[in-house]
Order: C-alpha cells, then sequence, then structure tokens
C-alpha cells in the first residue's frame, strides 16, 4: 500500500512542473542569491561603506585621521570635492554613505580637555543602517583616541621626557592587541559569509514543501480521491504517513541539493566554499526534524482550509512568519532581546541553531539531539492535530 | 444483500434520516432517488462506512456494518460523482495506484485491472494522461477504479452527470451488465429515465424518510393512470404556487410548471381559468400516462418545489 502511495506521489509531483520549480530550482537560486549578495556583509575583506573627508584643518593631523582610516578595509574612500551644502547632498544621496568633515581648528581642540565643539562632524546617508554608523563611530574614536594619546605623548617629551620615550611605539592596530578566535575553528580560521548564511536558507527553502504538498492534498480533497481511498480502507495515519515519507525523502533531496549548491556553485560566483561541519549524523538529524516540522505545517494548513488559494497564501505567509521570527531573514544578535526570546516559539529557530552548530561551530550529533527532538515533536503534534481536523471534516463530509 | 432498519442520523439538530427501513436483493439494479437534500448522498455515504449514525441496524453481505467494514468494504465499492482519479497520472497508473493501496497484487492484480478495462471500454486508453480524457472517458475510467477490488456491491452516485448523452447511453450500458455478473447495485440520479431504463427496483427518499418502495412497475402500478403538465412562460413563482395549492392534486415543479394528476375537464378548465385571470401566458399543455418523474414530482414537489 505505502509502496503505492509513493510511487503516485513522487510521480504527481515529478509531472508538476510548477512544485518542481518550487521545491528544488527555487531553493537553489534562493541559496545562490542570498549567499552572493551577503558575501561582503559578513565577509571582512571588502568595504561595507564608503565616504569622503572633507580637510578644513589641513594639517598632519587631519591628514592622519585620512591615512588611518584607510587602513579600515570596513570602509571605502571616495575621492569628492565637496564645496557646499548642494554637494554634501548630492554626495550623501549617491553612493556616499558617510561623510567626515574636519573643522579648521581639529589640532588646536585635539589637546583640549574640555571641548566646546565635537572634533568631527559626520554627516550620514539615511540609509545607513544605525548598527553600521556605530562601525563608523568606533573606528573614528578609536583614531581620535589614538591622536590624543600622541598629543599628550608630545606634550610629555617635553616636561617628562623618560616617560614620553615608554609610550614610544605603542601599537594601537587591532590585530596586534586583540586575539579573536571563532567558537569551534582552529586558530585564525573565520567563518565565511557562505558559511554563516546558507544554513537560514536551507531552513527556509525546506518549508517551501509547505505549497505543493497541502495544493496536492487540498486536489485530492475536493475532488473525493481522498474519500474514494477512505471507503478503500485506507485509515487517515496510512495517509498521513503517504504523504509524510515522501515529502521527507523530497526535503532530504533539497537539503543535500542546497549544500551541493553551496559547495560547488557558490565558489564559481567568488564567494567561499560551504564545508559541511564535522558531523553528516547531525545534519541529518536536524533535516529529518525540519521534515517533519515542515510537513506537520503543510498538513495541518491543507486540513485546515477549503481552497488551494487559501493554502497558498496562508502556506506562504506562515514560511515568511516563522522566518522573520526565527532569525532567518534578519540574524538573532541583531534583534532586541524580546524579539531575540520570541525567536524560539519558531521551528525555524530551532533548525537554524541545529545547523549553526553543525556547520559553523564545528559540533557533533549529540548537540542537536535537543533541536531535532523539538522539531519532530512539533511536526507530530501538528500531524496529531491534523489528523484530528481532517477526521472530523471526514465525517461531517466538509 | 442490504437491510437497513429504523436508521437514524442527525447533523447537530437537524434529523437527515428518520427511522428509514430499507431492503436490497442480491443481483439487482436499485434505484435511489429523491431531490437535493433528501437523504441519498447520506445514506450513500452511511453504507460505505463514511458517516456514522445514531440510531438502526445495517447488515450487508449478511454482516452487520458497524462491526464488520473493512471486510465490507472489500467486498463493496463506492463510485462518486465527482472524477475521484488522477488527472497527473495515466489510465494504467491511476488503475495501478488504487489497486496497490488496496493491497491487490500478482495475478488478481492483472486479472482485475483487466476486467475493469475491458468492462469500461479503456483498451486503445491505458497510456494515455486522464487529463487528456473527455468527459465520458474519466466518467469510464472513474467506474474502472471502482471494480478493481471485482465487488459484490457497486454505490454509484450519479455517475453520468454532466456528459454527453452517447457516452451517458454506454455508460449506462456498462452499469447494466453488473446485473449478468451477479453484482448488486445501488443507483442515485436525478434522471428518471436512466432509473426507468436500468433499474429493477427503486425507492423514493424525501426528506429523510422512504415516501415508496418497489419494483419500477409496482410503483407505477400503484399509481393513478395519466397526468397533465402545464408549462408556463417565466410566470411570478409565488402566483403559481398559491394556484397549485388551491387545487386538490396539482404542484408546482421546476419554477415554470404545473402537474395535474388525473386531470379531468372540470379540473383544468378550473385551473386555466385561474391562469387567466393572473395574465400568466401558457407555453405548452401535455398529457401524459403516469410514469416515473411524475410520481417523484408528486411524491416530493410540496416539500421541494424545485424538484
Amino acid at each position: 500500500m505505502l509502496k503505492a502511495m509513493l510511487i503516485k506521489e513522487f510521480i504527481l509531483i515529478m509531472r508538476d512542473k510548477h512544485a518542481l520549480a518550487a521545491l528544488f530550482i527555487m531553493p537553489s537560486i534562493f541559496i545562490l542569491i542570498m549567499s552572493m549578495a551577503l558575501k561582503d556583509t559578513f565577509g571582512n575583506d571588502h568595504a561595507l561603506l564608503n565616504y569622503t573627508i572633507i580637510d578644513r584643518n589641513q594639517t598632519v593631523q587631519s591628514e592622519q585621521v585620512n591615512t588611518l582610516l584607510r587602513v579600515n578595509t570596513l570602509f571605502q574612500k571616495h575621492d569628492l570635492v565637496i564645496k557646499d551644502q548642494t554637494e554634501l547632498q548630492k554626495a550623501l544621496n549617491g553612493d556616499v554613505h558617510f561623510v567626515i568633515s574636519i573643522p579648521s581648528d581639529f589640532t588646536e581642540n585635539l589637546g583640549k580637555k574640555q571641548l566646546d565643539t565635537a572634533l568631527l562632524h559626520i554627516d550620514v546617508a539615511a540609509d545607513v543602517k544605525p548598527e553600521m554608523v556605530s562601525l563608523v563611530k568606533a573606528a573614528l574614536a578609536g583614531i581620535i583616541r589614538q591622536q590624543r594619546l600622541q598629543k599628550i605623548q608630545n606634550d610629555l617629551k617635553i616636561f617628562l621626557p623618560d616617560i614620553a620615550q615608554k609610550l614610544d611605539g605603542f601599537s594601537f592596530e587591532a590585530q596586534d592587541v586583540l586575539d579573536i578566535h571563532y567558537n569551534g575553528m582552529k586558530a585564525e580560521q573565520v567563518p565565511s559569509s557562505t558559511q554563516q548564511s546558507v544554513p537560514s536558507w536551507i531552513v527556509f527553502g525546506m518549508f517551501f514543501i509547505i505549497i505543493p504538498m497541502s495544493t496536492i492534498f487540498i486536489n485530492e480533497r475536493t475532488q473525493n480521491t481522498l474519500l474514494r481511498m477512505h471507503a478503500m480502507n485506507i485509515s487517515i495515519p496510512a495517509l498521513f504517513t503517504g504523504k509524510i515519507v515522501p515529502y521527507m525523502v523530497i526535503n532530504q533531496i533539497q537539503v543535500w541539493l542546497m549544500i551541493g549548491v553551496g559547495i560547488f556553485i557558490v565558489p564559481l560566483l567568488g564567494a567561499e566554499a560551504l564545508t559541511l561541519g564535522n558531523s553528516i549524523a547531525g545534519l541529518v538529524m536536524v533535516s529529518t526534524g525540519l521534515s517533519l516540522a515542515a510537513i506537520g505545517t503543510s498538513i495541518l494548513i491543507a486540513v485546515s482550509v477549503n481552497t488551494v488559494e487559501q493554502a497558498t497564501t496562508i502556506g506562504g505567509i506562515s514560511n515568511i512568519l516563522f522566518g522573520a521570527i526565527g532569525g532567518i531573514m534578519v540574524p538573532k544578535f541583531f534583534m532586541p532581546q524580546v524579539m531575540q526570546t520570541l525567536t524560539n516559539i519558531s521551528p525555524m529557530s530551532w533548525g537554524l541553531e541545529g545547523f549553526l552548530d553543525i556547520f559553523l561551530r564545528g559540533l557533533g550529533a549529540q548537540a542537536v539531539i535537543k533541536e531535532s527532538l523539538a522539531l519532530a515533536g512539533f511536526g507530530v503534534g501538528l500531524l496529531m492535530i491534523a489528523w484530528l481536523i481532517f477526521s472530523y471534516r471526514t465525517k461531517r463530509g466538509i | 444483500m442490504i437491510s437497513i432498519r429504523n436508521l437514524v442520523k442527525r447533523y447537530d439538530d437537524q434529523l437527515a434520516l428518520k427511522q428509514l427501513n430499507l431492503s436490497v436483493e442480491k443481483g439487482i439494479i436499485f434505484g435511489l432517488l429523491g431531490p437535493n437534500g433528501a437523504g441519498k448522498t447520506t445514506l450513500i455515504s452511511i453504507l460505505n462506512g463514511l458517516t456514522n449514525f445514531q440510531e438502526g441496524e445495517i447488515e450487508i453481505l449478511g454482516l452487520p456494518l458497524r462491526k464488520n467494514l473493512k471486510a465490507i468494504r472489500r467486498r463493496s465499492t463506492f463510485i462518486p460523482q465527482s472524477l475521484a482519479l488522477y488527472d497527473h497520472l495515466s489510465v494504467i497508473e491511476n488503475l495501478r495506484f488504487f489497486a496497490g493501496i488496496q493491497s491487490i497484487s500478482g495475478e488478481t492484480l492483472r486479472k482485475n485491472i483487466d476486467y475493469a478495462i475491458s468492462v469500461n471500454r479503456l483498451q486503445p486508453l491505458t497510456e494515455k494522461k486522464a487529463s487528456t480524457l473527455s468527459g465520458g472517458q474519466k466518467r469510464r475510467l472513474n467506474i474502472a477504479i471502482g471494480l478493481l477490488n471485482n465487488p459484490d456491491i457497486l454505490y454509484f452516485d450519479e455517475p453520468t452527470v454532466g456528459i454527453d448523452p452517447e457516452s451517458r447511453g454506454e455508460i449506462l450500458e456498462t452499469i447494466r451488465s453488473f446485473k449478468h455478473d451477479n453484482k448488486t447495485v445501488i443507483y442515485t440520479s436525478h434522471y428518471m429515465e436512466e432509473i426507468e431504463k436500468i433499474c429493477d427496483e427503486a425507492a423514493i427518499l424525501n426528506a429523510g424518510e422512504i415516501v415508496r418502495q418497489g419494483s419500477l412497475t409496482s410503483l407505477l402500478q400503484n399509481n393513478n393512470d395519466h397526468s397533465a403538465v402545464i408549462e408556463c412562460i417565466h410566470p411570478n413563482r409565488e402566483q403559481l404556487s398559491k394556484i397549485a395549492d388551491g387545487h386538490d392534486g396539482t404542484e408546482l415543479f421546476n419554477s415554470n410548471k404545473l402537474m395535474v394528476l388525473r386531470p379531468n375537464s372540470k379540473k383544468m378548465a378550473a385551473l386555466l381559468a385561474d391562469l387567466e385571470a393572473k395574465d400568466i401566458q401558457l407555453k405548452q399543455i401535455r398529457y401524459d400516462s403516469i410514469n416515473l418523474e411524475s410520481l417523484f414530482i408528486s411524491l416530493t414537489s410540496r416539500e421541494n418545489p424545485d424538484a
């Protein structure tokens, strides 16, 4: 019986071009696009922001600001001449994200204990996110601290030359003063944008089954094929099993297809290749749990609504909602505390944490048992509710 | 073969079947007639174990239904009105799938598929996708799927809805052939001429009750010898209903027709005078011997003016 149901389900999917596109092509393209789009955001070798400098000070100190900022690879200088407010507006409406104005009294104020006006003035384009502005602030504050210390050192040279000499050669470079180690990685190994972003999109892509799965189910119900099967002694658990097994296989194909895109296709387009992590078993555990969660959601939607249109709308929206709440679209650490807590209600968040354990943190199967069980439990729970609803609707003939 | 005693089915507060009693013998084609909402589909669903019931006893193939549902289902089949098949599968794939889920395999599978194909004349179409079949061919495939378990009882729920007369004729021929195989057929339809053509016995169901049951000959014999149908042109339905209410043995049906049982000149003159008084134009008056349609209308139209 199960064999017949599996064959039927596979034939139906293979002959439905739209379902094929939704299940295999769209997630693969999605992975590719998102990996490329986020390449610069997560990488540390490409500039995130463009800037220009208006130097009204024209001293060694103001030139030093320029020089120290050029070292920072997060920022890319655009050489523009800005004479007035109109040109400033034009620059900020164009490619420049921020403009640093160095006032004429910059050098003079650098050594002052109490400042009447700020040392530097920054104009920021309206579309720059506050967290990016924080990066600019941190970089410039570091430069100013360095310059002010240098000023103090120069003053000390006059009165206390021995002490001033001791301050010579102090390094302010991040690579000298900070040793950064990514959890689960070798020394000096840095996670790639692919490694950080692909797990999220695999989770998201797996939930793409909601629409084709619920559509096929609703068509079967409205055409009375399910009723006919019921009259042929097919019980609801058997009917659900006939759906669960093929879609679990489909989900596994999706996962490995998306991983394949990350490993083989993404590097061809200039981004770093995805690496598998240390635990294939862990990967299969998380993806199986995610599969059950996605299938449970699909069947629950399919048995609860009346039309394909309703399933498509609700399925699409729930996918996006799960993704938005689950930290797929916006990384969890970017969210405020309340939202970070809220992510725990989304199964996509559990799946993402499981995948990050494998792909990014280098952990094994044992580390993802909790997430895998939670996902499987969520899926089974939804399937039980779907069973009750379907059974009620079948008996009532609705 | 099928025995129903004091069957009661309620949907919340609504009584769908009221103390229904029915008996169907083996090897006959039994017609189940009734207007929309009469309870036909509910009764068929109950007999197939798709809907439960509150009171009464049902025995099918000598077995109580509640305790032997699975065994009974293995020997019966339900052919729904809708085309319950897969458009993306070919004819043979559909047949193999529905046989597979019933765990039919090996020689039985081959034999039963061959039987289903030949009875429904699907031989040249086996590799064709169901979506490419005509309406009539799809209906035949719908029936073929129901034959895969070689059933003793076949339940047909309006199998000829929406198809051309030629295909309808073929399907009726197929259904009639089941009688030669000693199969029992329960057949619901809105088309009275179909029932008259293929059924041995029939029951008229109205508002959850069987109002008449028996062989077709006995059903028609028990009634009056003829009737008249007056067809009006765009009448006011309310006016026409009032006129029908004011005359004995007169029923309104199809919104624009009045059926007069045992029409005589006095009765007809009074009725026509009323119609003229209300300025209702007539299209035609037809006199006929009593048939199943007029019997059906006379038994069901009081409660269901659209019947």
